[in-house]
């Protein structure tokens, strides 16, 4: 918990972001939404997926 | 019957044959604004000066002379974007937007401007600098959102067919909601530009909420710049997959979609077939993150220091949280779009559609949007972008229909999906749905 807390309050600071006690609670709680997802996310395999190359969403890859 | 009560096409339709005089329409429009918007908070601005002299100059188009509401998210020449925000991210200025020139061309008056979630970062309509949209059927209910107020316009008789924009959901959540048919077109196929995100965006588009498939198809073919023709929708394979999108889900809402999709498969005599999206529940995350991505152009620590104090605190601190997620799942986002767009591709091989519930409990309450899932109580936006997220990632077209009603007589939506540039499908399939239910859930009204 304190790791996070450092994680959310240093990284903002060394952005020179200001964010008042109201705001941190909403970063704290978007961080225990996102977080795990997140970590799912950068976990999944997709290891031999070619990317598509400037993708046109209008249409079928 | 008012006229107003009416269905777009049909308004349009007197119109033309001389029936009905648009100025008295567009009076009574105004008219039932005045008296029934307190109660919905749907409509943010009316100019009965401007919307008169649309009328006076309206061409003779599909839309002649009948009164729609747009999003507050696109400019007109008489008046900027607010958003739904108490400041923008980015200047804005009015401007004649791709959206309004569709529906001026068409010869459609603008009556008003729809309310609409904060800043188009919620699928409940609960937070606006306008105070939130109201949902017509139970004003103590999220309408849904971003696309709130034209959602609750039309539900509530205030007009009869309302522009949204669907960025992760925004013109199916409230269409779900509010009982309507809400079309997301394939991505580009709609009017954007002057959107502010327009040369950014790679989710958002524009699209109808209107009260069934029909005027939605009216509206959407002004939207895209060309006719979605009507057709037969031959025998339909439907796509139904395992998941959570189909299995955690309030029981009625589950009831409703099995029935409507098995009503469907029989008017058109097709089949329902299981199919597998591998990874799907990812797709959701890939397109929240895509977005977040999208919206921190131009944003800078500076900028994000001088927030304006009216904003709500939900978006101030998650506008900074942004700050911190970190670029490797930005990428990785990007490549799960890769990998989803080439699936759903090989699934449109195998079926037609893909079929799920559009949300997967009724609107919630706006004091409180949470939502009692069989897996437990969650916040109606971590719910609802499950099941909305991969139309804006891939790019694919997709549509909200109304299926039933639960106990407490709230609507209950099904979504159906289809591929690239199949729009027209979508509402075809729409519309034998609506034959096979007897019209029972589009003609219902608050």
């Amino acid at each position: 918990m304190e790791a996070t807390n450092d994680y959310l309050a240093g990284g903002l600071a060394e952005l020179g972001i200001e964010a008042d006690e109201v705001e941190m609670a909403v970063v704290g709680a978007a961080h225990q939404l996102f977080w795990p997802a997140i970590l799912e996310l950068l976990a999944l395999d997709l290891a031999g997926v070619e990317p598509e190359p400037h993708p046109d969403l209008s249409q079928a890859p | 019957m008012s006229e107003l009560d009416r269905p777009l096409r049909e308004q349009a339709g007197a119109v033309a044959a001389g029936e009905l005089d648009p100025a008295a329409l567009l009076d009574e429009a105004l008219a039932r604004i005045e008296a029934r918007n307190p109660a919905v908070n749907a409509v943010v601005a009316t100019f009965p000066e401007r919307s008169r002299e649309m009328l006076a100059a309206a061409p003779e188009g599909p839309l002649h002379g009948v009164p729609v509401v747009i999003k507050d998210e696109w400019p007109l020449p008489w008046r900027a974007q607010r958003f739904g925000a108490a400041e923008m991210m980015r200047p804005v200025e009015p401007a004649a937007s791709a959206p309004y020139r569709a529906l001026r061309d068409a010869g459609a008056v603008i009556v008003g401007v729809g309310n609409m979630h904060e800043a188009g970062a919620g699928s409940t309509g609960n937070i606006s600098v306008y105070e939130p949209a109201r949902n017509p059927w139970n004003v103590d209910r999220c309408p849904g959102g971003s696309s709130s107020g034209p959602a609750a316009a039309v539900a509530a008789g205030l007009v009869a067919g309302a522009v949204g924009a669907d960025g992760i959901g925004s013109i199916r959540f409230p269409a779900a909601y509010c009982g309507l048919t809400g079309l997301k077109p394939t991505f580009g196929r709609s009017a954007l530009e002057g959107h502010h995100m327009a040369e950014i965006t790679t989710m958002i588009v524009s699209g109808p909420l209107c009260a069934d498939a029909a005027d939605a198809r009216l509206l959407g073919s002004v939207l895209c710049g060309e006719e979605l023709a009507a057709g037969p929708p031959g025998r339909l394979r439907i796509g139904v997959i395992d998941g959570e999108v189909t299995e955690d889900v309030a029981p009625e809402v589950a009831a409703a979609c099995e029935t409507a999709i098995e009503q469907l498969r029989s008017e058109s005599g097709g089949e329902v077939l299981k199919v597998e999206i591998a990874d799907l529940p990812a797709s959701a995350l890939a397109a929240v993150l895509i977005a977040n991505a999208e919206s921190l152009d131009g944003i800078s620590p500076e900028r994000l220091n001088r927030l304006d104090p009216e904003l709500s605190p939900i978006f101030r601190g998650f506008a900074k949280y942004r700050m911190l997620m970190p670029a490797a799942a930005a990428l990785k986002a990007a490549r799960v779009r890769d990998v989803m767009r080439r699936r759903v591709a090989d699934v449109f091989d195998e079926v037609d559609l893909l079929a799920w519930p559009t949300v997967p409990a009724v609107a919630p309450p706006l004091e409180a949007p949470l939502v009692e899932l069989p897996s437990g109580v969650l916040t109606a936006d971590q719910a609802n972008v499950r099941g909305a997220g991969l139309a804006n990632l891939t790019g694919i077209p997709a549509i909200s229909v109304p299926v039933g009603r639960d106990a407490e007589g709230l609507p209950i939506a099904l979504q159906l999906q289809a591929a690239w540039g199949r729009d027209e499908l979508l509402l075809d399939a729409a519309e034998a749905l609506e034959r096979a239910n007897g019209r029972e859930w589009v003609e219902c009204r608050p």
